[in-house]
């Protein structure tokens, strides 16, 4: 089932096209990656979609409601994780969640305070709750707003910039809480990030933007394949002229490198539905198999090249 | 509308606002001033410096307005005597309208324009909390304590003004119909009016202080006025602080729809940067 439908989005400042005609499907339960350079728009869509601004054109269905005829259902069921922490500096951590816990309805006390607990908790912010969000560092706020998002246990959750100004232990938690949520809790995330290696490990579909229109969308594998094809790398326990001649022969190999201090052949195919016959020949051959992989470009590569491209 | 929801942005504002000097400096000093310093000022004045009483002719253009039974006691009055009076009942009672005008478009500048300031106001309009629901909650926390202080200062007025009169005059000037109706009618007629007129420039402006400046323009109507009482163009009584209250009831009810359309949560968003 799909949580969010977006169809055409577009929001114009004055001048600006800051989001032009985006369209995408995120299935209930997934995390979807939207990506981009700075000022591509994410935020704009962000805003877009958790009903803070207007689209100018377009619309899109949160959670089966229409965020402009029914933007009060859409926040109901709803969290985000603001671009800046957007905390009350003046009240104390404990405050700024009993305040939003309040209004996105949690009005039974236990339950209320439970579930602030939990959070503090998690968040390893229990010890400070009584103190001002004003005396906290950047990624204390950053944890705290990241606990407001989720306060209500809301089905989805928008996520702009999660892990900035985390350290790695830290960003290796929400990380690893966004992978919970969506599989254990069957939240649907939207994640704007920068950081290309946590796209990676967490989304199984992205979305990249440009300058607020769409360059590419797919599963990281069908990213992958849009920039180049992938390789298959093979593990052995020693290379020999046998091994490699015999690959060379097949009409399915294109290129046969070696990587000698791994001890590995890396293979340029054509199409990777080959890979049975190809380890049957380097058996065949004598080699000793100790891994076989099949390798795409990484994120970042594929990113780099889209967004060049995108410019060029 | 949710009360629960409502009472909910009060707290919380209040919260903030008994933490913030910035609105809680102004909130104390203004009503200290107006209710205690001013009368202290003049009590000080005309006792050491006995010739600083004004001359019955000083006073004639004020005395003129006056209605027939006040004109009569201030005649059977020594000069000191009258500018007592004339002071503590007459000209006083304009300025302390700065107290609730100002008291109140103070806390309205920094729940408007200082959480749009601070930024805080994108995670507050994330929430399901209604436009109306929160502009509500805004108004009242702006308005309950304005209104309070401005009836706490009348208090300290009066019981000062008492003791000043009981022994310059041998009598209590208050209660006193002309104040009970200047506190509980105008000043909240004109509260109202400010916070409103406060949401609207807090849209269009960036931060607190500059909603706070811009809203120091409020305290012009009520310069004229006491400028007026003083040419003797008007001098209030209780009948001109009812026809005042009506007139700023009928200005509440266009500065507020104005201020509902101007408190658009689309909108807000939009001009924050
Ligand atoms: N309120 C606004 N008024 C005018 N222009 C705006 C407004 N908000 C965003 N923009 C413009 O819209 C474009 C997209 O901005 P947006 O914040 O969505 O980018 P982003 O992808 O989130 O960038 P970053 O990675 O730096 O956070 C930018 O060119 C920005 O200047
Ligand atoms: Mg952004």
């Amino acid at each position: 089932m799909e949580s969010i439908i977006a169809e055409g989005l577009t929001k114009r400042f004055n001048t600006i096209i800051a989001v032009d005609h985006i369209s995408f499907r995120i299935r209930e339960g997934e995390v979807f990656g939207l990506l981009g350079p700075n000022g591509a728009g994410k935020t704009t869509t962000i805003r877009m979609l958790s009903c803070l601004i207007k689209p100018s054109e377009g619309f899109a269905l949160v959670g089966g409601y229409d965020i402009i005829k029914e933007s009060n259902k859409v926040r109901e069921i709803v969290g985000v994780l603001t671009e800046n922490p957007s905390l009350y500096e003046r009240l104390t951590a404990y405050e700024n969640l009993w305040f939003f816990a309040e209004a996105y309805g949690i009005s039974d006390t236990n339950e209320r305070d439970g579930r602030i607990r939990e959070l503090l908790e998690f968040f390893d912010l229990w010890g400070r709750r009584g103190d001002k969000v004003g005396t906290f560092s950047r990624g204390m706020k950053q944890k705290l707003a990241i606990a407001r998002a989720l306060v209500h246990r809301p089905p989805i959750i928008f996520l702009d910039e999660p892990t900035a100004g985390l350290d790695p232990e830290s960003a290796k938690e929400i990380r690893d809480l966004i992978g919970r949520l969506s599989k254990h809790e069957k939240c649907t995330i939207l994640l704007c990030t920068h950081r290309l290696e946590d796209a990676e490990k967490l989304c199984s579909k992205v979305m990249i933007i440009n300058k607020g229109k769409n360059i590419a969308i797919g599963s990281l594998e069908e990213l992958a394949r849009l920039v180049g094809k992938p390789t298959l790398q093979i593990g052995l326990l020693s290379i020999n002229e046998k091994i490699t001649d015999s690959l060379k022969a097949l009409k399915e190999v294109k290129d046969v490198f070696i990587d000698p201090q791994l001890s590995r052949l890396i293979l340029n195919l054509d199409d990777e539905s080959s890979t049975p016959k190809i380890v049957k020949e380097v058996v065949h051959a004598g080699g000793m198999i100790l891994s076989v992989n099949m390798v795409y470009p990484s994120l970042e590569e594929v990113y780099l090249k889209l967004i060049r491209e995108g410019t060029a | 509308m949710r009360l629960r929801k409502v009472m909910l942005v009060f707290k919380k504002d209040w919260l903030e606002i008994k933490r913030n000097h910035e609105v809680i400096l102004p909130m104390i000093i203004i009503p200290l001033i107006l209710s205690i310093g001013f009368p202290l000022v003049f009590i000080v004045g005309i006792t050491m410096v006995p010739e600083s009483a004004s001359s019955m002719e000083d006073l004639e253009n004020m005395i003129r307005n006056l209605p027939e039974h006040e004109r009569n006691a201030l005649s059977q009055m020594t000069p000191l005597q009258a500018s007592i009076y004339l002071f503590t009942l007459y000209f006083l009672a304009p300025l302390f309208l700065i107290i609730p005008v100002m008291v109140s478009s103070v806390i309205a500048a920094d729940s408007f324009a200082g959480e749009k300031e601070r930024k805080t106001i994108e995670a507050l309009l994330a929430t399901p909390i209604s436009d109306s629901e929160l502009l509500l909650g805004k108004v009242m926390v702006s308005f309950v304590p304005s209104f309070m202080i401005t009836v706490i200062s009348f208090i300290a007025y009066s019981i000062l003004v008492n003791i000043l009169s009981f022994t310059m005059l041998g009598r209590f000037l208050f209660p006193n119909l002309l104040w009970i109706m200047l506190i509980f009618c105008l000043s909240p007629a004109m509260a109202f009016a400010s916070i409103c007129l406060t949401v609207i420039i807090s849209a269009k402006v960036k931060g607190f202080r500059e909603a706070q400046q811009i809203s120091g323009m409020l305290l012009l109507p009520i310069i004229a006025l006491m400028l007026g009482q003083i040419a003797g163009i008007i001098m209030l009584g209780p009948v001109i602080i009812g026809v005042l209250t009506l007139s700023i009831i009928l200005i509440d009810y266009a500065v507020l729809s104005l201020s509902v359309r101007a408190f658009k949560r689309e909108e807000i968003l939009q001009k924050l940067i």
